[in-house]
């Protein structure tokens, strides 16, 4: 069936003015309306980021369409604000401690899963990527009733177990990608020259899984920076991090520079999009 | 022993002591989940059998009073029937959008626009959620965007009311989870051969029939795979009602987070999270049900 395949696309690449009058007779009315109902939807999607952007550089408090000027005085408040200070420091100190922790664990499990045999593997694979599709707020009730009884709610480990238990199933998904594609017969010829199961993966194993570890590393991260719906239930007004104070600000009272810090977590979103794109490639990991 | 004798042994040792090396790389994994995911669900089921005195201290007693409450008290059947509607309907909005997105993904000729709506479609995933959520809150409040626009096109004379409603819930919900739904049908529209559709368009059926009859049934299981997660997520989060829709919103996640920090009736609040996970599950199991039914009915044709 192939076979009857290949000439009919050769063709269409080769030729390149013959699509051109086959592509003015396609363009009919109905797929304008499938291009406009999908670029509404696109639109629909940014509306939200574009506000956020209008209303941080606005220099009323709340934001006018469209702007009559621009400001900055929202991310200058935003630096010279205690609180907002403490809440960062919380934020990235978390970050610090749960990335590293979370890449070593979910490297080594996407790895081993992708290489064992064994009777119950699916069951343990949808284990370790429950975490995604548990509701939010009974993995922080659970989360919370387990600390409590261990006293370990008023720390920051709470926090940091917490943001490891949905940072866990991105570090996993994003090596898998990687794990699948290495040929392990690479892995086979190091050992039969001699090398361990140690140096091997230590020598040819992790430096080819490199990308799905670099983008693990990214999500987790930025899930960790991000989290809210678990942190809301196990920190404590010491260990308040960003998007908790972000909550709080929005559930009492009115602050402005929530939209300058919104915009900056925007941004490094973006970028980190874009690391990802550089190094995995968008369309594999999602 | 010859030598390819000995190699042959120690190419097995190595399998071994690699499988050992293996189990060694999982064995972390499996015990912080362990410890801090399925310990902790243990635990919550077994509170939710506790019963609790009239100051709210948990009894060493256990009974189903709380599930008993959960389903018999007339508040909490329909905040369990409004989460579902809520819900059903997120995901069934989520879906229908979703088709046009996918297309525009799958089909647009050029590379750089493609990349522009991958971008689109992913950075919301990486947004915090508070953020997404607060952009709905400027939008709608009563001096917000929308009702400025409408106020200054002359449409309306006085703001109207769009937050702390359930329609301001699920216009967030959307926004929020679209993403979800749209990857995995993109995926498995990418999948479909372009001489399917080809093939069917030759034989006589217009576009129209052949999106019913070709990429709609191709593409039924990358829809499910999307509706689920988009399901589960709008069944159990809280951050987003909490924020747009209010504290008296009858939704479950809601009504667990109010009775966890608010009441601190604990065992109560693990009984509806226990329900919740059933919904939530009992959806899983039926999307997953109907994707392998679909599946098997797609082989055999």
């Amino acid at each position: 069936m192939s076979d009857n395949h290949i000439p009919a696309n050769g063709s269409s690449v080769s030729g390149s003015s013959a699509p051109r009058p086959r592509k003015r007779r396609r363009i009919s009315p109905l797929t304008i309306a499938i291009w406009a109902a999908g670029l509404l939807v696109y639109g629909f999607l940014i509306v939200p980021v574009l506000v956020i952007f209008l209303s941080a550089f606005s220099p009323q408090e709340y934001p006018q369409f469209p702007p009559e000027s621009l400001s900055v005085r929202w991310f200058e408040s935003l630096f010279t604000s205690r609180q907002w200070h403490s809440a960062l420091w919380n934020s990235a100190l978390l970050l610090l401690i749960v990335t590293p922790l979370t890449v070593i664990l979910g490297t080594g499990a996407a790895y081993a899963l992708g290489r064992l045999q064994f009777r119950g593997k699916q069951l343990l694979q949808s284990f370790m990527l429950s975490p995604l599709m548990i509701p939010q707020v009974v993995l922080g009730i659970a989360l919370l009733y387990e600390l409590t009884t261990l006293r370990l709610i008023n720390s920051i480990w709470g926090l940091v177990i917490g943001h490891m238990i949905v940072a866990f199933p991105y570090v996993v998904r994003t090596v898998s990608v990687s794990v699948s594609s290495l040929d392990s017969k690479l892995e086979l010829a190091s050992m039969s020259l001699g090398a361990g199961p140690v140096s091997t993966f230590r020598r040819i194993t992790l430096p080819l899984i490199r990308p799905g570890i670099v983008a693990g590393a990214i999500f987790s991260a930025v899930t960790s920076f991000g989290e809210v719906s678990i942190s809301l239930f196990v920190s404590s007004p010491k260990t308040i991090t960003v998007p908790v104070r972000i909550f709080g600000y929005i559930d009492q009272t009115f602050d402005p520079s929530v939209n300058a810090i919104s915009v900056i977590f925007i941004v490094l979103a973006v970028a980190a999009l874009i690391v990802i794109d550089r190094t995995i490639g968008l369309t594999k990991v999602m | 022993m010859s030598e390819q004798g000995t190699r042959r042994i120690s190419a097995k040792r190595g399998k071994a002591s690699a499988g050992l090396f293996q189990w060694l790389l999982l064995s972390p994994s499996l015990l912080f989940l362990t410890l801090f995911l399925l310990v902790p669900f243990v635990m919550l089921l077994v509170l939710s059998f506790r019963d609790v005195d009239s100051l709210l201290t948990v009894l060493p007693t256990y009974s189903f009073s709380q599930y008993i409450d959960v389903f018999t008290t007339p508040a909490y059947s329909r905040t369990i029937g409004s989460t579902l509607w809520m819900a059903l309907v997120t995901t069934g909005i989520c879906v229908l959008m979703a088709y046009p997105a996918a297309y525009l993904l799958v089909r647009t000729p050029s590379r750089g626009l493609r990349t522009f709506f991958y971008i689109l479609l992913v950075s919301p995933l990486l947004t915090s959620v508070v953020i997404r959520t607060f952009a709905w809150i400027v939008l709608l409040a009563q001096n917000g965007l929308v009702n400025e626009v409408l106020i200054n096109l002359h449409l309306i004379n006085k703001p109207l009311s769009l937050l702390w409603n359930m329609n301001a819930v699920i216009i967030a919900y959307v926004q929020v989870m679209l993403p979800f739904a749209v990857l995995p049908l993109a995926t498995s529209m990418g999948e479909i051969p372009p001489n399917l559709r080809r093939a069917s368009m030759i034989l006589g059926a217009g576009r129209i029939r052949t999106f019913f009859r070709v990429t709609l049934p191709l593409t039924i299981p990358g829809m499910l795979s999307g509706a689920v997660i988009v399901f589960s997520l709008a069944a159990g989060s809280y951050i987003t009602p909490l924020l747009v829709g209010g504290r008296l919103q009858p939704l479950l996640p809601l009504a667990i987070y109010q009775q966890a920090v608010q009441v601190f009736n604990l065992p109560l609040a693990a009984a509806m999270s226990i329900t919740l996970l059933l919904i939530v599950g009992i959806f899983v199991a039926l999307a997953g049900w109907a994707t392998k039914r679909w599946e098997g009915r797609m082989r055999d044709v």
